[in-house]
């Protein structure tokens, strides 16, 4: 490097490279991306969040909950599994056939060759297609993709899973009381839960004539004491309506599965 | 004496004010997030201890302590390096001294804005840009006026010849504004980017701000002063040319990790990337090895051996790096503590140590005078290199257990005890640096308050003989 | 080593002499880094080209590349049987027929927009290649000399099945699928009988 201007082109060659595929290309790429239809349904996705949930998104990041959070299930393979579905003329033979051919957690050549085999004697078959890794069905039934966050400002992917991960967490725990009893007290519902009691999201305060509809349901020992009672701030109801609206549960075109398989725990290739 | 030379303490001294400024608000920063790191992983010991205080919850402590250290502390006290650096090799005093005064004193307003926002919830969300739009204009516009200066100072250098240390501080000085300004534009503007997009430009400039950005400063301050101290030249220009590419070109490419929710190609070419960055390490090791080995100087928890524990450090981080851009070990380590514990590394353990060895080395020149307390250097050397070893292996253990053992908390409990203890050194040993810090300040500024009472008295009295 | 002088109130220009500024060596990078980085990169390049699914903005880990997603896809019955069908048909009778359905001039007459296989019916389309066809067909206006062996009596009645349907879907055609079922019908009356003669035979047979 002779002179200071030498050293300047360097690093913008290096950085501009950079630039260019990290900033510009996924800018195009994924910055342009429109809705998506879900497989087979063709239902448009992902539909924007309204109301609480949108504001419970501003109360998720002020707290800093993506410290302990993550909203991203990953995937390792997928496997098939072939399902019968009618017998058709010669159910003997197709029954015979089947027992001797492994029909769960399968390749896909080797889902198709057991669906040669069985349509050949006539059976009818579904081949379903399961995502598999450590994170499913765990957390969630398929990997995130980029859609998913297609309306989220600012995107909360995390990076530590101190705590468990979120993206599904609307469908697996869906109940509005279960997610702020467990803000209030973690503890109560989940056993040696190392989530800090979100206190101050919540008002202590008086029953007055009569209990107040929203007021938790706790358990004795983090019950406020007699003539209290807890009651959610609209943050924390928001927070809770934000948590209920995280879904990644319906199949699209870039993570493909059947739907209504319950996961069958296959352990990833 | 030559009057046309410019003598070293004259040079030493015009980086006096400038220096100063900027290095005590970055010792009372370095207390400050060790601190706040600290109340953070209390959490873990005692969950209910913050249930009532929203400003101390592990979501607003961390964030707040990483960004303290980082901000607050490795970038200013590195720029003042840096800046003494190009005076000494350029041979000539600081150009505008006064520029890199002002600017420190923005730059610490904007920390201090930024860490406030942070902990009464006005963070953006994003890992390393937490600090809302106004803190991050100060910040960008403090950085920019500290460049001039550099670069001033750079370009009235007596001897044209580029030594390896001045490229490594000047591709530094471009990256910095162009990272910071891109992301914050993207990402916190009126018009962020969409959705996913947003992640992908935060990890690309995580990775070229932790990894890129910290090397090249840490490692123009290491080739700086390793070959100074150990009484050896550096070995040599062409490998450290050879590293001074390679880093740049590879390491701006591995921000991101396996798995991420984005099309395959993302993480693939971050993967590729960080394979590719053994090539430097290689060489960077190759490089220490032969200018410190044989270097008779025994250092005796100085300096030298901040630098030296300092650049092993660096190695170490940069392999836990390239291990993590493995897709197989990836699977294990993501999202448990060893991401934390190669970042902590990078910081602390690499970028922090060689920045307070500089210190130590340069403030008695700049200051003329002694460090008011010396053996305080050597008591952090080791409460440093104690702390980051229990920090930083009790977390990367502790996160390939958490990983192995399906993210069980409960698992990686008794590594993040020892991890607090190790923190707690870390914290003794910047109390000790800011003591010699600030001691030293007030004792420049007591004697310079006792210069001017001596300069208005002294008048009088000649006056006086003359009539 | 350099230490400077204790502090005074000014300080004084009584340096000995000014502490060296470090040196560089200049012994050039051995050949082994380059042939590292070099073997490195390529390395890079096939893992890219294996898991990087070449920019495809739908490919996401585990798939490797639009292909494997596309072939991936949970398919209706129709689109898998005729994804089967297609396989088979490159196999066996796109050698003569074209994978493009156009045939060859003066030698194998095209499938595309041949009326024989937009035929409603697909009895007798399915008894073609079950027996053979020899002697003149017009297709599409023009002669053709046939001379083709039964080319499906070797096929299952899925598969065969399968064919019929591709060809019946693909190149403009727009005609209904076929079952095995029917296949399976259709063997049963014409197993064993010779090959189809002409035009004037092939009339005779039931739509």
């Amino acid at each position: 490097m002779k002179n200071g201007f030498s050293v300047f082109i360097a690093a913008f060659i290096a950085l501009g490279a950079s630039w260019c595929g990290f900033v510009l290309a996924p800018v195009l790429q994924l910055g342009t991306a429109k809705q998506t239809t879900i497989l087979v349904s063709g239902d448009t996705y992902p539909v924007q969040r309204t109301g609480d949930a949108t504001l419970g998104l501003q109360v998720y990041r002020a707290n800093g909950c993506t410290a302990c959070h993550t909203e991203q299930i990953q995937q390792d393979g997928v496997v098939f599994d072939v399902v019968l579905t009618a017998a058709g003329k010669n159910p003997v033979v197709v029954s015979n056939l089947i027992s001797t051919l492994k029909l769960t957690g399968l390749t896909k050549e080797a889902a198709d060759s057991a669906n040669d085999k069985i349509t050949t004697v006539g059976g009818k078959v579904e081949t379903h297609l399961i995502p598999t890794g450590r994170d499913i069905p765990r957390w969630g039934i398929r990997r995130s993709v980029a859609t998913d966050f297609l309306y989220d400002s600012p995107v909360q992917l995390g990076s530590q899973r101190i705590g468990p991960d979120l993206a599904d967490v609307g469908a697996r725990l869906g109940n509005a009381d279960w997610q702020l009893l467990h803000l209030y007290a973690p503890q109560s519902v989940v056993k040696n839960s190392g989530m800090p009691p979100f206190h101050f999201l919540f008002e202590t305060k008086k029953i007055g004539d009569a209990p107040s509809p929203d007021a938790l349901n706790l358990p004795k020992e983090f019950a406020p004491p007699a003539g209290y009672e807890v009651v959610p701030t609209t943050e924390a109801k928001q927070l809770s309506a934000y948590l209920l609206s995280l879904r990644a549960d319906v199949p699209l075109y870039e993570a493909p599965f059947t739907p209504a398989q319950v996961s069958t725990n296959v352990p990833a290739k | 004496m030559n009057v046309n030379e410019i003598s070293q303490q004259k040079i030493d001294t015009s980086c006096r004010v400038p220096l100063l400024a900027l290095f005590g608000g970055a010792a009372l920063w370095l207390v400050v997030g060790l601190t706040l790191s600290i109340i953070a992983s209390l959490t873990f010991h005692a969950p209910q201890m913050f249930a009532d205080c929203p400003l101390l919850t592990y979501g607003h402590a961390q964030p707040a302590a990483n960004d303290a250290i980082l901000y607050g502390f490795c970038i200013p006290a590195a720029l003042g390096v840096m800046l003494w650096i190009f005076a000494r090799l350029s041979q000539t005093e600081l150009v505008l001294p006064l520029v890199p005064v002002v600017a420190a004193n923005i730059w610490h307003l904007g920390v201090f804005i930024g860490l406030i926002a942070i902990l009464i919830g006005d963070s953006t969300g994003f890992m390393w840009l937490e600090f809302p739009r106004g803190s991050s204009v100060l910040l960008f516009a403090a950085f920019l006026l500290i460049a001039v200066s550099a670069v001033a100072t750079f370009g009235q250098r007596k001897e044209r010849e580029l030594y390896p240390s001045h490229w490594f501080l000047l591709a530094a000085l471009l990256w910095f504004p162009w990272i910071y300004s891109t992301a914050n534009l993207l990402i916190e503007s009126g018009h962020p980017v969409r959705g996913v997009t947003q992640a992908v430009i935060g990890w690309w400039f995580a990775d070229n701000l932790i990894f890129v950005w910290l090397a090249l400063v840490g490692l123009g301050v290491a080739f700086y002063f390793l070959p100074k101290l150990g009484e050896r030249p550096l070995q040599s220009s062409h490998f450290a040319l050879f590293v001074f590419w390679t880093l740049m070109i590879f390491g701006t490419w591995c921000g991101i990790p396996q798995g991420a929710p984005v099309p395959a190609w993302l993480p693939a070419l971050s993967s590729v990337a960080s394979g590719l960055t053994i090539v430097p390490l290689i060489v960077i090791a190759i490089i220490f090895v032969k200018t410190v080995c044989g270097a008779n100087t025994n250092c005796k928890g100085g300096p030298f051996c901040y630098i030296k524990f300092g650049t092993v450090a660096f190695l170490l981080s940069t392999l836990m790096l390239i291990s993590s851009g493995c897709p197989h070990f990836s699977k294990i380590v993501e999202f448990t503590w060893f991401g934390p514990a190669q970042t902590q590394l990078q910081i602390l353990g690499f970028f922090a140590i060689v920045i307070c060895g500089a210190i130590y080395e340069l403030l008695p020149r700049v200051m003329g005078f002694e460090l008011p307390f010396p053996k305080f250097v050597r008591v952090q050397h080791w409460l440093f290199m104690l702390g980051i070893i229990l920090l930083v292996v009790s977390l990367a253990i502790g996160g390939i257990e958490q990983g192995l053992k399906n993210y069980s908390l409960e698992s990686s409990l008794p590594f993040l005890r020892v991890s607090t203890t190790g923190l707690l050194f870390l914290l003794l040993g910047s109390l000790l640096f800011a003591a010699n810090i600030f001691v030293m300040t007030f004792k420049w500024k007591l004697a310079l308050i006792k210069s001017v009472v001596a300069y208005i008295k002294s008048p009088l009295e000649t006056a006086e003989v003359k009539s | 080593m350099f230490r400077p002088n204790k502090m005074s109130d000014e300080p004084k220009n009584s340096n000995p002499q000014p502490e060296a500024e470090p040196a560089v060596t200049r012994s050039t990078v051995p050949m082994w880094i380059f042939s590292l980085t070099l073997v490195l990169i390529y390395l890079g390049a096939v893992y890219f080209d294996h898991h990087g699914g070449w920019f495809d903005p739908q490919v996401y880990s585990p798939y490797k590349n639009a292909e494997e997603l596309e072939a991936y896809q949970p398919k209706s019955g129709a689109e898998a049987l005729r994804a089967q069908g297609k396989k088979t048909y490159e196999t066996t009778c796109g050698i003569c027929h074209g994978t493009d359905g156009l045939g060859k001039p003066g030698q194998f007459p095209p499938l595309a927009g041949s009326e024989w296989v937009n035929a409603k019916g697909d009895k007798r389309l399915a008894q073609i290649p079950l027996d053979g066809l020899n002697g003149e067909v017009h297709v599409k206006g023009q002669d053709w000399s046939a001379s083709m062996a039964a080319m499906g009596a070797g096929l299952s009645d899925s598969d065969l099945a399968a064919v019929l349907t591709y060809i019946r879907s693909s190149w403009g055609n727009n005609a209904s699928a076929v079952t095995a079922d029917d296949v399976k019908a259709v063997r049963a009356t014409a197993v064993g009988k010779p090959a189809i003669n002409g035009e004037t035979q092939l009339k005779t047979i039931p739509e």
